[in-house]
């Protein structure tokens, strides 16, 4: 049973690993057919994770609306809507409108989903404009620079600061394509170097907490 | 209790009125001000505008309803662009709840310039995957989109005469409001398949992409609902994106305000404290 729980993953991860690193530097008609193969591997896995992640959202609200543990009434909200909305979309074919006639799934998409979600985001304005007030201070020289250059970004990224001040916008431009991209580009080598680190070590067996902390 | 104190623990529902006010008053009223052009934007236009008819032009909209109100513009303007250029077109979305309202913007421009489904353009809809949708995209687009989002096979469209791949295709631009989005496209398309790949996010995202514009791994970038606004200016078709720009200068400057007030009244708390300690 270690061999199948532990070595074989470890195995298959080592020889798919090489072969898949290698694959990107071989432009051999084989070598893309195993490429083609395996992409459509991956996409069908991608549809059993969908499956996975549904499955278990429902189990986790069954337990709460069986348990009735506190806010249970939302568990039960969230059952309603997603078994309706699956029900109805299965109904319809997954199809938002038939002969430009629109659907109940297609509503329950138009009417329901985009405005909640667009209300969702629209909410963040009210928040970031009552925290900005409460919190965006000069307690230290770090944050007076990080205030002076949102302000200046906020100025120049609408067209009022750049009437008002026709500076800002170029300033603004500067500040991203300059200050924030490079400090972006020194984040993003630290995360890829450490991202190669980690897949080195993945391949190589050194690092195996993805096979879970099961008994051996 | 002093004055600096009670300004900064002012009951929040008063900025949030403040906020609402910013917004709806524009809108209602709008002001028009000029929009200036910014270079990356102006590089996805010059771009779509230098390819010949018939060139091949992917949208993927990978984003949303929630970012519906900066993404969505931007979507329409580069649609209208291609339609206008006759670009073949072709849409998809990387993002699962954004289908329906991927399909409702290309259909409904597609619609209104007068192209034609399957002949024109094509909606391929949303497959799992993410990244393994672009390299199977990239090995072969009808085995990743056997059939389109209308269950019309591929291989039959008119449309797709001449594409076999994603080496096929002059140019692509994801509109992201995240991951999968742009950074996906890159590394899992074009650095392989060698197409030209622009994009066109939220503002949030933006500043995270200057550098893959800065080397080249994007040729352009239009960031949130300015990005829109000028990509509409650029292409002569006022939209929402131009109608939204009075109400966000409005709640930028009501922030810059409420930023400044915040600081003063901060420093004025300060200032009396450190009085009233050498007293």
């Amino acid at each position: 049973m270690t061999f199948l729980r532990r070595q074989l993953p470890v195995l298959v991860t080592f020889v798919t690993g090489i072969l898949f690193a290698a694959q990107y530097y071989v432009p051999h008609p084989l070598s893309e057919q195993m490429l083609t193969s395996v992409s459509k591997w991956l996409q069908i896995i991608g549809g059993f994770a969908l499956v996975l992640g549904v499955t278990s959202l429902f189990h986790i609200h069954a337990v709460k609306i069986r348990r009735k543990e506190p806010g249970w009434g939302y568990s039960f909200v969230l059952y309603a809507g997603m078994v309706g909305t699956i029900v109805i979309g299965l109904w319809h074919g997954g199809k938002e409108t038939t002969d430009g006639v629109t659907t109940a799934f297609g509503w329950i998409y138009s009417f329901m989903m985009v405005p909640l979600q667009g209300t969702m985001f629209a909410i963040l304005a009210f928040f970031i404009a009552s925290a900005a007030y409460r919190s965006f201070r000069a307690r230290s020289r770090e944050a007076a620079v990080l205030l002076i250059a949102a302000v200046i970004v906020m100025l120049g990224r609408v067209p009022l600061g750049e009437h008002l001040i026709p500076v800002s916008g170029d300033i603004t431009q500067w500040i991203l394509n300059v200050l924030n991209a490079s400090v972006r580009r020194a984040i993003l080598i630290g995360i890829s170097l450490g991202a190669v680190a980690l897949s080195l070590k993945i391949i190589f067996g050194v690092e195996r907490a993805y096979l879970g902390g099961g008994k051996e | 209790m002093s004055l600096a104190e009670r300004m900064l623990s002012i009951d929040r529902r008063i900025i949030f009125l403040m906020i609402g006010l910013c917004t709806l008053i524009p809108l209602l009223y709008p002001v028009g001000l000029a929009i200036k052009v910014s270079p990356e934007v102006k590089s996805v236009y010059d771009y779509i505008e230098s390819l010949p008819a018939g060139s091949v032009f992917l949208l993927s909209l990978d984003f949303d309803p929630a970012s519906k109100p900066e993404l969505y513009p931007q979507a329409v303007a580069l649609m209208r662009h291609a339609f206008k250029k006759n670009l073949r077109v072709i849409g998809m979305t990387l993002w699962l709840p954004g289908t329906g309202m991927a399909n409702e913007v290309v259909s409904r421009i597609a619609r209104e310039e007068g192209k034609v489904a399957g002949k024109d353009y094509v909606f391929l809809g949303w497959s799992p995957g993410g990244g393994s949708v672009i390299i199977n995209m990239g090995q072969d687009l009808y085995k990743a989109f056997p059939t389109d989002y209308n269950n019309q096979p591929t291989r039959d469209l008119a449309v797709l005469n001449g594409v076999q791949s994603l080496r096929d295709v002059n140019y692509v631009v994801s509109l992201a409001a995240g991951t999968t989005g742009i950074e996906t496209w890159y590394v899992f398309g074009k650095d392989k398949y060698k197409f030209e790949l622009g994009g066109g996010c939220t503002g949030v995202i933006a500043p995270g992409l200057y550098p893959l514009l800065r080397s080249g791994q994007i040729n352009g970038l239009i960031g949130g609902l300015r990005g829109a606004a000028e990509y509409e200016v650029l292409i002569g078709k006022k939209g929402k994106a131009v109608a939204g720009m009075d109400a966000q200068s409005a709640t930028h400057f009501a922030i810059i305000l409420l930023v400044i007030l915040c600081n003063v009244f901060y420093f004025s708390i300060r200032t009396s404290g450190k009085t009233a300690g050498q007293h």
